[in-house]
C-alpha cells in the first residue's frame, strides 16, 4: 500500500482539474511539482510562516500542512489564479505594484492571496482588521508598513469602481427618466 | 504510512480498531509538523476524519450545545451561539490559515498544555463523548487530560462530540492568554473564567487555567472564594493569591516557572473582570 497514489479531482484557479497523488502527499508539493504552479512558495514549511497561502473554497490555508487527500472536490485559487486570463493583474496586485509592497517577493504571493481573502468579506477594512488578516504571513523585507497600504488602496480603490459604477447607474435612471418624461409630453 | 478519508463515523472506527497504531486526523495542522520534523513515529495508518458530516457543526440540543470535533477553529471563533470564553480561545489559536484547517477536536486531542480551547472547555466542565468500536462512553473534561499530549483515548477511540450544558450556556465568561506576540503567538499562560451572576452577586464560579500544569488546571480554592461575593467592589486579590497557590507551573522553552506565575494573576483578574462585567 505504501506508495500506493488516487486520483485528487479538484478545482484549481478555475479549472476542473484532475491528478494522480499520493493522499499523504502535501498540496504544496502536489501543486508545484506535479501541477508546476510554482508560484506557491515554501518557506519554513511548519505552518508559520504563510508563504505557501493558498484559498481553499475561498479562504486562505497553508499548502505546506495540508494533505493532497483533502483537496478532493474543493476549490483551490493559487497566485497564478489571481491575474486575468489576459495578464491583466487584479486591485490587489496592482496596488502591491503601486506602493512598493515588493521587496524579495518570495511572500507576496500569500500576502496577495490573503489580502483578497479579507476583502472578499470585508471590502472596507480598518488597518488592525488588515493586521489580523496578514498575521499569517511573514514579510522579512518590507516591515509590513508598505503591504498594509498596498491593501487598504486596493480596498479604496475597489471602492472607487464600486462609486463609479453607482453614479453611472444613476445617471443611466436619470437619462430614463427624462426619455419617459419626454414620451409622456410626445403622447399628451 | 496509508491515509484513508473516512466519510462516516462507523467508517472511521472501523479503519481506527483495525489496525494497532493507526490515528484519526483532522486538520492536521498539528500532526503534519511533528510527522515533518520526525517528532513522533509514524503511524501505519492515518484515517482523515475532517470531512464527516457528523463531525461537523454547531446544534442546539434538549440539554445544551454539541460541537462536532471536526468543527474548524475558525467557525468556533465567530459563533454567536457558544460561551465568549471558547471563542476567544479558539481565536487566540494560530493564524487565520491555521484556523481554518485546524479543528476543536484536533486541539482537544492534541492535548497540549498550552491549547487554547482547552482552559476553556474545563471551566464550561464540558463532556467529551468518546467512540470506539465496542461502544461509546462520555469523559468530563476536566477527567480526559492526564498529561502533556496524553489522555485517556484508548486504541481506536474517536472524540466524536463535545457536549456544553444548558447552566454553562447562560453564565457569562472570558478568557485571556499571553504569547511572546499578539499573531500566531503559542500561550505561554492562558486562563478562562465561567461566572453565573445573579443580582449582582456570584451565584457560581469556574475558573481554569492553561500551560502552568501538566494539563488544564480546575482552580477550586480560587472559585470557592468567589461564590457569594458581590461583583460591585468585587477585591479580586485574595482570589488571584489563591489561584498562584494552586498552579504548578514549571520553566520551559516558552516561559520560566516564575514569569508563569506572575502572569496567572493578571490574566485571570481581566478575564474576571471581563466575565463579571466590570
Amino acid at each position: 500500500m505504501k506508495d500506493e497514489t488516487m486520483r485528487i479531482e479538484f478545482t484549481c484557479n478555475g479549472k476542473l482539474t484532475s491528478v494522480e497523488a499520493r493522499l499523504d502527499m502535501r498540496a504544496l508539493d502536489l501543486l508545484r511539482d506535479l501541477l508546476g504552479l510554482t508560484g506557491t512558495k515554501e518557506g519554513c514549511g511548519r505552518g508559520e510562516c504563510g508563504a505557501c497561502t493558498i484559498l481553499l473554497d475561498d479562504e486562505p490555508v497553508n499548502a505546506c500542512l495540508l494533505y493532497a487527500a483533502k483537496l478532493q472536490g474543493r476549490r483551490v485559487q493559487t497566485i497564478e489564479g489571481v491575474a486575468g486570463a489576459d495578464g491583466s493583474l487584479d486591485a490587489v496586485q496592482e496596488a502591491f505594484l503601486e506602493e512598493g509592497a515588493v521587496q524579495c517577493g518570495y511572500c507576496t504571493p500569500g500576502m496577495v492571496l490573503s489580502a483578497r481573502a479579507l476583502l472578499r468579506k470585508n471590502p472596507k477594512p480598518d488597518v488592525p482588521a488588515i493586521e489580523e488578516a496578514l498575521s499569517g504571513n511573514f514579510c522579512r523585507c518590507t516591515g509590513y508598513g508598505k503591504i498594509v497600504r498596498a491593501v487598504q488602496s486596493a480596498a479604496g480603490a475597489a471602492q472607487r469602481a464600486e462609486g463609479a459604477v453607482q453614479r453611472a447607474e444613476g445617471a443611466v435612471q436619470r437619462a430614463e427618466g427624462a426619455v419617459q418624461r419626454a414620451a409622456g409630453k410626445a403622447s399628451s | 504510512m496509508e491515509y484513508r478519508v473516512a466519510t462516516t463515523v462507523e467508517e472511521a472506527l472501523e479503519a481506527l480498531g483495525g489496525r494497532d497504531g493507526s490515528r484519526p486526523v483532522a486538520g492536521g495542522t498539528d500532526l503534519a509538523v511533528v510527522l515533518a520534523d520526525g517528532l513522533g513515529a509514524v503511524p501505519p495508518l492515518l484515517v482523515d476524519v475532517a470531512g464527516i458530516p457528523a463531525l461537523q457543526g454547531v446544534r442546539r440540543t434538549a440539554d445544551g450545545i454539541a460541537i462536532g470535533p471536526a468543527t474548524t477553529i475558525a467557525e468556533i471563533a465567530t459563533r454567536s451561539d457558544l460561551p465568549a470564553c471558547l471563542c476567544q480561545g479558539a481565536r487566540a489559536i494560530g493564524s487565520p490559515q491555521i484556523r481554518n484547517l485546524a479543528t476543536i477536536g484536533g486541539n482537544v486531542c492534541n492535548a497540549s498544555p498550552c491549547g487554547d480551547t482547552l482552559s476553556p472547555l474545563v471551566a464550561l466542565e464540558a463532556a467529551f463523548v468518546l467512540a470506539s468500536r465496542s461502544g461509546t462512553r462520555t469523559v468530563p473534561a476536566e477527567l480526559f487530560f492526564v498529561g502533556p499530549k496524553k489522555t485517556v483515548l484508548g486504541p481506536g477511540e474517536l472524540l466524536v462530540e463535545i457536549r456544553i450544558a444548558s447552566a454553562r450556556l447562560a453564565g457569562r465568561s472570558a478568557f485571556r492568554m499571553i504569547g511572546k506576540r499578539n499573531g500566531q503567538a503559542i500561550s505561554q499562560v492562558n486562563a478562562a473564567v465561567w461566572l453565573a451572576l445573579e443580582g449582582g452577586v456570584i451565584r457560581e464560579a469556574r475558573v481554569a487555567v492553561g500551560s502552568v500544569a501538566p494539563v488544564p488546571l480546575r482552580l477550586k480554592g480560587a472559585e470557592a472564594l468567589l461564590v457569594g461575593k458581590t461583583v460591585r467592589g468585587l477585591d479580586v486579590e485574595p482570589v488571584l493569591a489563591r489561584a498562584a497557590a494552586e498552579i504548578a507551573p514549571i520553566s520551559d522553552v516558552r516561559a520560566s516557572l516564575e514569569y508563569r506565575r506572575l502572569v496567572t494573576g493578571s490574566l485571570l483578574r481581566d478575564a474576571l473582570l471581563e466575565a463579571a462585567g466590570i
